[in-house]
């Protein structure tokens, strides 16, 4: 499967108004795994952190007992790919990027094939429900690695009550960004004018909605093609708003920092993912002044990056009957229902028209323009983070170092994209 | 005293079983298993092939070895300098302070106690350059703020502050052991001669410490050299590679990158570099005995 999987989904606009139901299939024996204790490997981040929260439902659900094993997404990763290697039964189910790993991870043989579990659904589950486009992306040389569980992605979190009082309006084309930040410094030289990622790991989280709306692709022919001129252009682009516009240190900055920032009051505008939005929101402070928006279209249009993480299997798990269990609970309507109403974007277009969760973001209205935001992404966004190769992870320290040494003038563009596509050739032929 | 009947052997060997075989297990296997994983190709998922001496030859070839060597050497000698002198230092103020309150005493050696993780997590706010306090008292006293960590020039001289401020007060604990072990006939004839303080220092503490100095110098060389913690939750190796030491790039090369053959290579050339250290500064130590 190509890493990057272009994402055309969720069309919201065509939807049937249907109630997710409420309760679960009578006809459905949930508890015929009664006694079985199941080990989840989860991320501590928002979508790990929902479905562990919502646990003891499970539990009393079926009978069964899970076992939540959470960490910082590193160390789980670095959890699971010893596990896995060791060919170990420790890790029944576990969260999956697979627009990062799922390449290496279904290479390895590491992904059960959920395909052969569908038979084995409570009849409300509804798999055609789910996102078509998160599906496929998730599915491998047909087989089906996991179970989407969110959609998120970047998105621009902004100060409107500080565009207002500045007299800017919010920039309607990318290149336009920079003048709002300048005008928002000489206004309000106390606050922070753009913040984003900077951690040379992680941005390309971020740094990918630049490169594609700027109209640049990582890859050409083979070969990298960071050089290209709208990749030049996203890369002086972004970079030097983070220089110029950054808050001090910004090289090091990632999700944790900017939501500290934003949330503070001290960063006017916020590039940062939808999952986010209730670390941004916590406290309330920022409810009333804040809007959000996708990040507006360049020469190459609006390409949003969009991805999602799922719950996979693992294939040396000794109980993948009960874990399907826990797999098909986490991403039924219902409860992903719940999961939306705890911030957690869903991967299934009719949660939009439930009741319950229309009535949750009617209640506040920066709900309503998250929600519109992740619409955006599911509709038109892209996966391509980093280089769609099987090195995905390893190709995105050449693309962050690229940004971070302009960023840190310590190379112009030209040098910076250089030297990067030198180190990605080099990654891409040693495939 | 080796026991000389066939029964006592075997009851020796018995008894010491449990040892050899914790030790072969939990040192022994993993050490050899690392040195044959840096001759090969590991697969994910299963499969691997020798590949003879490829791993360090790529390494040899490969740009951010030699930056994460020159970080790991840099980090080191100015880490162990700062501890060695604010260790010392703060041996001889716990040692002449004979009526320090015991609770000032214990405050004065407990970063040592907190864990590397707690320590870095506490400075990275600290240091943080838009809100830590650092750079609000260097602004308070008229002084311009600092980047700290997110400064390619500065991030290494920060992090060698931080692994100071927690291990320091564990060498001081080293020399003051080691100034109460000082005879007092030597102070006393100082004295008479009328030696100044600094001069006693110079002439006299300083030389007799040197032991123990050594014995400090070569445990904290162990952990510089090795350096992990703090780094990879300060910077992750960042910006860029500006704190890229050897133990982390392995470690991304590893868990990141999963190159499980070439981390094994980089891991094996660290273990070199530390033990061929310690057996320098074990000689150094000899030299200096007394």
């Amino acid at each position: 499967m190509p890493a990057s999987t272009a994402v055309r989904a969720l069309t919201l606009a065509a939807l049937v108004a249907a109630r997710v139901p409420q309760a679960q299939a009578a006809d459905f024996d949930w508890t015929k795994y009664k006694g079985t204790t199941i080990t989840f490997l989860a991320n501590n981040n928002a979508v790990g952190n929902a479905v562990a929260k919502h646990k003891a439902e499970f539990e009393k659900l079926t009978g069964m007992t899970v076992k939540v094993d959470t960490y910082q997404e590193q160390q789980m990763r670095q959890r699971l790919v010893t596990v896995l290697n060791a060919r170990s039964n420790e890790v029944d189910v576990f969260m999956t990027l697979v627009s990062r790993e799922g390449a290496q991870f279904a290479g390895a043989g590491w992904y059960t094939d959920l395909g052969a579990f569908k038979a084995d659904a409570s009849p409300d589950y509804d798999f055609a429900g789910l996102s078509p486009v998160l599906v496929q992306a998730a599915t491998i040389d047909g087989k089906l690695t996991s179970i989407p569980t969110n959609v998120e992605g970047p998105v621009i979190y902004y100060r409107k009550d500080v565009f207002a009082k500045c007299g800017v309006a919010f920039p309607t084309a990318l290149d336009a960004f920079p003048d709002a930040a300048k005008a928002i410094k000489a206004c309000n030289p106390g606050m922070t004018p753009f913040v984003s990622r900077g951690l040379r790991d992680a941005l390309a989280y971020t740094y990918s909605n630049f490169v594609h709306n700027m109209g640049g692709r990582y890859m050409r022919d083979g070969k990298s093609d960071l050089c290209s001129a709208p990749n030049k252009a996203a890369l002086g682009l972004y970079a030097g708003l983070l220089k110029e516009y950054g808050p001090p240190g910004v090289v090091n900055y990632t999700f944790n920092q900017i939501s500290s920032l934003y949330r503070t009051g001290r960063a006017a505008i916020a590039f940062e993912s939808t999952n986010e939005f209730p670390a941004m929101m916590e406290g309330g402070a920022r409810e009333a002044d804040t809007a959000i928006a996708v990040l507006p279209p360049g020469p190459g249009g609006s390409v949003p990056t969009g991805l999602g993480w799922g719950l996979s299997i693992s294939p040396f798990s000794t109980k993948r009957a009960p874990a399907w269990y826990l797999v098909q609970w986490a991403t039924s309507p219902a409860m992903q229902a719940e999961l939306a109403r705890d911030g957690i974007a869903a991967p299934r277009a009719k949660i939009a028209e439930d009741p319950d969760y229309k009535a949750f973001i009617a209640a506040k209205p920066i709900r309503q323009e998250w929600q519109n935001a992740v619409d955006a992404i599911a509709r038109t966004g892209s996966s391509e983070i980093g280089f769609p190769i099987v090195a995905n992870p390893a190709s995105r320290g050449p693309i962050g170092q690229s940004v971070d040494e302009v960023l840190l003038a310590a190379k112009t563009v030209d040098q910076a994209c250089a030297d990067a596509d030198r180190s990605l050739d080099a990654l891409i032929a040693g495939q | 005293m080796i026991p000389s009947s066939g029964k006592a052997r075997a009851e020796l060997a018995v008894l010491g079983a449990p040892a050899i075989l914790f030790t072969l297990a939990l040192i022994a296997f993993p050490f050899c298993y690392t040195v044959w994983l840096g001759f090969q190709k590991v697969q994910l998922g299963g499969g691997q092939s020798f590949v003879g001496a490829a791993n360090y030859a790529h390494m040899l070839a490969d740009p951010v070895f030699w930056s994460g060597l020159r970080v790991s050497l840099v980090l080191y000698v100015v880490s162990l300098v700062m501890q060695l002198v604010a260790g010392t230092y703060l041996a001889l103020l716990l040692f002449n302070a004979k009526r320090m309150p015991g609770p000032l005493r214990a405050l004065l050696i407990s970063p040592f106690m907190l864990p590397p993780v707690v320590a870095g997590m506490m400075f990275l706010v600290v240091l943080d350059p838009s809100i830590g306090a650092a750079n609000y008292l260097l602004q308070s006293v008229g002084l311009p703020p600092s980047d700290w960590l997110a400064s390619p020039q500065w991030v290494v001289p920060t992090i060698a502050l931080i692994d100071t401020w927690q291990w320091a007060p564990y060498v001081a604990l080293i020399v003051l052991g080691g100034l109460q072990s000082l005879p007092a006939s030597v102070y006393e004839a100082a004295q008479i001669d009328g030696a100044s303080g600094l001069r006693t220092f110079r002439r006299i503490t300083l030389p007799l410490l040197l032991p123990t100095l050594a014995t400090a110098t070569i445990l904290r060389s162990v952990d510089l050299l090795r350096f992990f913690d703090i780094i990879y939750i300060t910077t992750q190796g960042g910006p860029n590679d500006a704190s890229n030491t050897l133990n982390i790039y392995g470690f991304r090369v590893g868990f990141e990158f999963f190159q499980f053959g070439y981390a094994a290579a980089l891991a094996v050339t660290l273990t070199a570099i530390v033990l061929g250290a310690v057996l320098l500064l074990n000689q150094m130590r000899n030299a200096v005995a007394w």
